[in-house]
């Protein structure tokens, strides 16, 4: 396994994890009965 | 009849853009008049109480920008429950430029007691006259005009569900800010003793408190003060407030009693009738209407609660039928033709072999095979959509009010509830429309027993493994399991950390009305759209992270030695008394406690293996592939129409046995038995709330506390019910 893999991966995980955040914290879960602007509140 | 962006003309424009509160009753139409004149696509059901916050939508109207803002339903703008108070506080504080008040036509009375009190607020008001055709159905006469004289307001009659009147509408609203307008609303007298009191404190404080005076309409803030509004006592800040009052209301106090608030009431519902009497004439003979007829029923003593059940049962059968084979042609396309092109793409770019596991087996693997139950998901959300717009939720409310109360709960609990068979997340920010702080907690630890769509792939994946022919039932039985334990539940935390008397719930039943196919569909779509955003969100994210920790330390052979697998079998062995104590499914509940249909992704990714079948002969061609997708497609169509009709609708499921397909199900079929598989479902229904749940309770609240309640009590109830279920079932000779 090369740099470029390990830099991949680094990248992978990472955008994983902040996505993950991005939706169930910052935008509250978005979800049916939220309002149209996309957030519960 | 003039659209929203009919040809601008140049008519004087007063200010660039006007400010709209649409206010009304609840289940008066505000939400579906909005969406007819902005286009928007605000949530709306046949039942009261739909929206809980204030909304907003734009619209161009000879060249004017209107924002029409969406206020929560009230049937007054007392200061008692959150709806009043989120709608009064936008209308005396930050000052619409209008508001149009959606009345409906077929309860004219009850409404304009709404109506009396939003002219007193000193802004031009239009009202629309809404639901008029189903008045006309039921004979009734309005006078517009009359009613126009007597409140000096416009008065538009309209239809919003076929955007009728929308056009006259839009014209009143913008003529009603324009220079010169004659909408002014007519203060309606309160008898002479009460308008004695409200002139002598409007100079009052007009002299004493000029700056009070210029914050509130000064003849609004005189009858709150007459009316002695706590509320607006304490944001006034009166030092004085005892010497006026004592000057103004003391002779009415003396001639009436203390009680000056239902004084005011009782003046405000005179008003209300005699102007329904003026304007309104009803038919000499009362029909006996349908809604009637069907309410007594379906409301029954003895019949409401088996009606309502079997109507659950309907739902979960129809959803079953109709989307199963959709769900096999899914499957079919998504783990055959569709990894194959992948699979090649990824080849054709030289990807390092890891990248194309990772592609293939995890996202496609996680994301993949929850996208497979789509089609269930929508089934059920139109499902759900068609109860809601056809008003038998708000019976199932008012049917499980009566039994929830019974036994001590809140009634108006049940409402926010409903919503949980949805999604548990906007179900946890409805209970805001509960007053009782406590009742709002409980209420929200009860929600996430409601079995919320989420759920419905593991089900449907289990059910379809072990219960084909029973697949309806059994659905139902886990739905009917969460709702009587919430019941159970309630009653024991309504007498442990909740004592406490439950206030009178007085719930509106809405006329049936039939749903109509544009409304069924946006608000089906936009349901089931948020699983589609989740797939594309934090289920794209945990089935990546899910792929590293099964092939994490790097290069491991085994998965069962892999990190993931790991703390599975770290934890299997609480679930050995369950039947499922394997470190497949303990790894699977765990990565479920991010989204439960989670369980279903790690399950796909960790039996990929088992699951991949190599064709054959030759691969199929790129158009021989899309042919037998579209072929297969229109087979399942053709398969979901029969099985609707069918009593042994589900045949699907043993035609793809018989190809010998091994299918995530038929691994599944092997590894539990049906009782564990029912006990795992159990659990999965019960076991803590999801972390976006989680998230809703620390917003909604402020604290994790009430999550951290949650998480104990669901936990310990998942397993042993799951225990309960699985010794129970081998005891009575079900087998393990």
């Amino acid at each position: 396994m090369g740099f470029v893999d390990i830099a991949l991966i680094v990248l992978i995980v990472t955008g994983a994890i902040y996505l993950l955040y991005r939706s169930i914290w910052k935008k509250r879960g978005y979800c049916s009965g939220c309002s149209s602007s996309g957030k519960c509140r | 009849m003039m659209m929203p962006n009919a040809a601008r003309t140049l008519a004087a424009v007063e200010t660039a853009s006007i400010r709209v509160a649409v206010a009304g009753n609840p289940n008066s139409g505000k939400s579906t008049l909005i969406n007819s004149l902005a286009g928007t696509r605000l949530h709306v059901g046949n039942w009261p109480g739909v929206t809980v916050e204030k909304k907003e939508a734009t619209l161009d109207h000879r060249g004017r920008s209107i924002a029409l803002i969406d206020l929560p339903g009230t049937y007054s703008l007392s200061p008692y429950t959150e709806e009043e108070i989120i709608a009064r506080d936008f209308l005396v504080h930050d000052r619409p430029d209008v508001i149009v008040d959606v009345v409906d036509a077929t309860n004219l009375e009850r409404n304009l007691y709404l109506t009396v009190q939003l002219l007193e607020l000193g802004i031009p008001v239009v009202v629309a006259l809404n639901i008029y055709d189903e008045a006309e159905k039921k004979g009734y006469k309005i006078d517009v005009r009359a009613m126009e004289i007597a409140l000096g307001v416009k008065v538009v009659p309209t239809v919003a569900t076929r955007k009728t009147g929308m056009g006259d509408l839009l014209e009143a609203v913008t003529g009603a800010t324009a220079k010169g307008s004659r909408n002014v609303p007519r203060s309606l007298n309160y008898g002479e003793d009460i308008e004695a009191a409200v002139q002598k404190l409007t100079a009052d404080v007009a002299r004493r408190h000029p700056a009070l005076a210029e914050k509130y309409p000064e003849r609004w803030l005189a009858l709150k003060l007459v009316e002695g509004d706590h509320h607006v006592l304490a944001e006034a800040n009166l030092s004085d407030a005892d010497s006026l009052a004592k000057d103004a209301v003391g002779h009415l106090k003396e001639a009436h009693g203390e009680d000056l608030e239902s004084l005011m009431a009782d003046a405000r519902y005179s008003l209300a009738a005699g102007l329904t009497r003026e304007v309104l004439k009803r038919p000499a003979v009362k029909t006996t209407e349908l809604t009637e007829k069907i309410d007594r029923v379906v409301l029954n003593r003895f019949l409401g609660i088996p009606i309502f059940l079997a109507a659950m049962w309907l739902v979960f059968k129809l959803t079953f039928d109709m989307s199963k084979p959709f769900v096999d042609w899914l499957d079919g396309t998504i783990n055959g033709p569709f990894t194959r092109w992948v699979e090649t793409l990824m080849g054709f770019l030289h990807g390092p072999e890891w990248l194309v596991s990772l592609v293939t087996k995890g996202v496609i693997g996680g994301v993949g095979f929850v996208l497979v139950f789509v089609p269930v998901i929508f089934a059920m959300m139109f499902f759900i959509t068609f109860l809601e717009g056809s008003g038998y939720m708000a019976r199932a409310a008012f049917v499980m009010d009566r039994a929830m109360h019974s036994m001590g709960l809140h009634g108006k609990s049940f409402i926010p509830m409903l919503l949980g068979f949805g999604c548990n997340v906007p179900a946890i920010y409805a209970t805001r429309t509960l007053e009782n702080p406590r009742d709002k907690a409980l209420t929200a630890l009860l929600i996430p027993l409601m079995s919320c769509g989420a759920r419905l792939p593991v089900y449907v994946l289990f059910t379809g493994a072990f219960f084909s022919a029973q697949a309806g039932m059994v659905l139902w039985s886990l739905y009917v399991m969460g709702i009587v334990l919430a019941v159970l539940v309630g009653v024991l935390f309504k007498r442990t950390l909740f004592r406490g008397e439950s206030p009178v719930f007085i719930m509106e039943l809405p006329p049936y009305r039939m749903p109509s196919g544009r409304s069924l569909a946006i608000h089906t779509w936009e349901k089931g759209k948020h699983f589609l955003v989740k797939a594309g969100t934090y289920i794209l994210s945990v089935s990546v992270l899910v792929w590293f920790l099964l092939n994490l330390p790097w290069g491991v052979e085994n998965k069962k030695d892999s990190f993931l697998g790991k703390a599975g079998s770290a934890i299997a062995p609480v679930f050995a008394p369950l039947g499922f104590g394997n470190w497949e499914a303990s790894s699977s509940l765990i990565a479920g406690v991010i989204a439960k249909e989670i369980v279903v992704g790690t399950m796909g990714e960790i039996y990929v293996k088992e699951i991949e079948k190599k064709p054959e002969g030759p691969a199929p061609t790129f158009f021989e592939d899309l042919r037998e997708i579209g072929t297969s497609f229109a087979a399942s169509g053709k398969e979901a129409f029969s099985n609707v009709f069918s009593t042994f609708g589900i045949a699907s499921l043993k035609a793809e046995e018989k190809e010998g397909r091994a299918t995530l199900r038929s691994v599944i079929g092997k590894t539990f038995t049906p009782l564990s598989g029912y006990a795992f479902m159990v659990f999965v229904l019960l076991y803590m709330p999801c972390v976006v749940t989680a998230v809703a309770f620390r917003h909604e609240f402020g604290t994790w506390k009430w999550f951290g309640v949650a998480f104990v009590y669901q936990t310990v109830l998942a397993w042993s019910a799951a225990f309960v279920i699985y010794q129970g079932g081998k005891l009575l000779g079900f087998g393990g």
